[in-house]
């Protein structure tokens, strides 16, 4: 049921990410839509792995019953200290573009680009 | 159930942030729904994830965002401390051209930042792009092609003061170099012998005595003026089209009533 | 517009079909993917000897795939230091507002995080945590400092070269010990250091020095996004 829960947000959330990242023109709130797709993505995994009364993959003791799948939560450790390593390098980049076209919105910057290729 | 009310609160949240307009709401909103997400983790029983989630995603990603906006949002403005135009007082700063530049900003969406330059290296500053707008009495005639101008806002005369000395004794003449403040102490403890000084300057170091100087007004039509960074066409243009629409609407005398009555 | 009424029509074309691909993979998220982790939730505590199974798996089982995200950490760093290395001394120079606030707590708290830092990275094997966590959140303790006394105050305390010389020799260390197959006569990285008695603070072979050369990569990786990116834009 929680698997079922989880998916389901997942899945909205995605939705969400993909529409910010299609319709807002700022290219830093464009980032941050993909950081929301990477989080919904990881969300997912997660919750397929969980089940009903499970307890932590954490070995305590000797009983032997209950715990969750730990495959996708190492996936996922992974995946979020490579979205954060890319996530900086695309700031800088963003950085670098903002500072020559003193502009964050992406259809300016397109244009300036275009008008300069003419020129 | 915690877990289902949180998990539902996840697309509110994010919904609620991607959709505001400025920048540091929508860091502040996604820093909260890592947050939120991390604790997810925790209930779904993945203390790892949960814990590298918080750490990278809710403290170092919203870190590294705020400091990558930091320039994109504000208006930055350099300029000479002149009472009347734009001077400070204890922790506000207050003034004809604040009012003028505060109500440009907030049209534009973005934050004022002032910067307190001595007016020669106003131009310098502008062309290598540290700033956007030159303020703080600038007189129109100034000859300086490195930067754009604005039209005059507010007529202006420019006066000579010189001192009572024998005609035939040549008179240094001080040029306005250095912070304002300072010219004023210089003024005070009278080692100033000639200077020519525009009316706002003129009426702040009317506070002391003027006694020994003789005052001379200049001919010809003078204004104030703002400068603009070279790179700055587009805002060149706005800030144009916003003091005549300033100067239409009959809000630029109120102010200026309001200042120098 | 025409143009929002295609976006909107894309979007909702793809949508749909993410939902249908997540539910075919929910239908077919069938045994043998379960049956995967069950395997190592019941053969890692004897082969490997760490408790913390997720640790077990992405630097026991899975190592290749840790080192492969190492490279990518390292490549990023090596890009941000290159892209904002540019650095003209600015003649303006923005003072940092002094905050009472700020600088109380970084003097009282960049001790505790630090430690804890410290602490996740070591008990990688032991509870939650292990070498990305601790790493990250030794570098939030140094930000705090960062954000209280200036980056370039901070970064004066650090001797560059040294800085340097760790993080490569780091990272080559990492790279080239599961290699060693290839020199001493098939003994894989992994059953080098016996399991010993799990629970106990040495066991878990080789996963603790893993944990440990990661911490200290990862701390050293995002002092320097840290530091770049403050010194490029300015103090906060």
């Amino acid at each position: 049921m929680l698997m079922i829960a989880g998916v389901i947000v997942s899945v909205i959330l995605f939705g969400i990410g993909l529409l910010g990242m299609i319709f807002r023109r700022d290219l830093i709130i464009k980032l941050l839509s993909l950081g929301l797709v990477n989080g919904s993505v990881m969300l997912c995994l997660v919750s397929l792995g969980s089940r009903a009364n499970g307890i932590a993959p954490i070995i305590r003791g000797p009983e032997n019953a209950g715990y969750v799948n730990p495959l996708p939560q190492a996936l996922v450790l992974s995946a979020i200290v490579i979205n954060f390593a890319i996530l900086a390098l695309a700031l800088v980049f963003v950085m670098l573009l903002v500072e020559h076209y003193h502009s964050t919105d992406s259809q300016r910057i397109e244009h300036e680009i275009k008008r300069e290729r003419e020129l | 159930m915690v877990l289902l009310v949180l998990l539902s609160m996840l697309p509110v949240l994010a919904a609620f942030a991607l959709s505001r307009r400025r920048h540091l709401t929508v860091i502040v909103g996604m820093g909260l729904f890592s947050l939120i997400l991390s604790a997810v983790y925790l209930l779904l029983h993945a203390p790892d994830v949960a814990v590298t989630e918080a750490a990278i995603n809710a403290a170092l990603v919203t870190f590294v965002y705020i400091i990558a906006i930091r320039k994109t949002g504000r208006l930055v403005v350099v300029s000479d401390e002149i009472p009347g135009l734009l001077h400070r007082e204890g922790e506000q700063i207050s003034g004809l051209e604040h009012e003028i530049l505060s109500g440009f900003a907030r049209q534009l969406g973005l934050e004022l930042v002032i910067r307190f330059l001595p007016v020669e290296q106003i131009p310098r500053a502008l062309q290598q792009g540290e700033a956007d707008i030159g303020a703080g009495g600038i007189i129109s005639e100034i000859d300086d092609n490195r930067v754009l101008k604005t039209q005059g806002y507010l007529p202006t005369a420019l006066y000579h003061l010189s001192i009572q000395t024998k005609p035939h004794l040549k008179q240094e003449e001080s040029a306005i170099t250095g912070f304002f403040s300072d010219l004023r102490e210089e003024f005070q403890a009278g080692k100033i012998q000639a200077c020519t000084l525009d009316l706002a300057r003129f009426v702040a170091l009317s506070r002391s005595d003027l006694s020994p100087y003789t005052v001379r007004r200049l001919d010809g039509l003078f204004s104030y003026i703002f400068l603009i960074a070279p790179a700055r066409e587009r805002l060149h243009h706005q800030f144009v089209s916003y003091l005549s629409k300033l100067e239409e609407g009959g809000e630029l005398e109120k102010l200026t009533r309001r200042y120098f009555s | 517009m025409r143009h929002r009424r295609i976006g909107l029509i894309i979007y909702a074309t793809i949508l749909v079909c993410c939902f249908c691909g997540l539910v075919i993979v929910f239908f077919s998220y069938q045994e043998p993917a379960r049956e995967l982790g069950t395997i190592y939730l019941s053969r890692a505590p004897s082969e490997t000897g760490a408790a913390n199974i997720v640790s077990a798996i992405y630097l026991n089982y899975r190592l290749y795939d840790t080192l492969f995200e190492i490279l990518i950490f390292s490549v990023a760093v090596l890009g941000v230091r290159f892209y904002l290395s540019d650095y003209r001394e600015k003649e303006i120079v923005e003072k940092i507002p002094e905050s009472q606030i700020v600088r109380t707590s970084a003097d009282l708290f960049f001790p505790p995080i630090f430690l804890i830092g410290i602490y996740l990275t070591l008990s990688g094997h032991l509870s939650p945590g292990g070498g990305f966590s601790g790493g990250v959140v030794a570098g939030t303790a140094l930000l705090l400092c960062a954000v209280a006394l200036g980056a370039n105050t901070v970064g004066k305390r650090f001797y560059e070269p040294t800085l340097r010389w760790l993080e490569w020799g780091v990272l080559l260390v990492v790279l080239s010990l599961p290699l060693l197959p290839i020199v001493v006569d098939r003994l894989p990285f992994t059953e080098l250091l016996p399991p010993g008695t799990m629970g106990k603070v040495i066991s878990g072979g080789s996963i603790p020095i893993y944990n440990l050369l990661i911490g200290i990569k990862v701390f050293i990786g995002t002092w320097v996004i840290i530091h770049y990116f403050m010194r490029h834009r300015g103090e906060i």
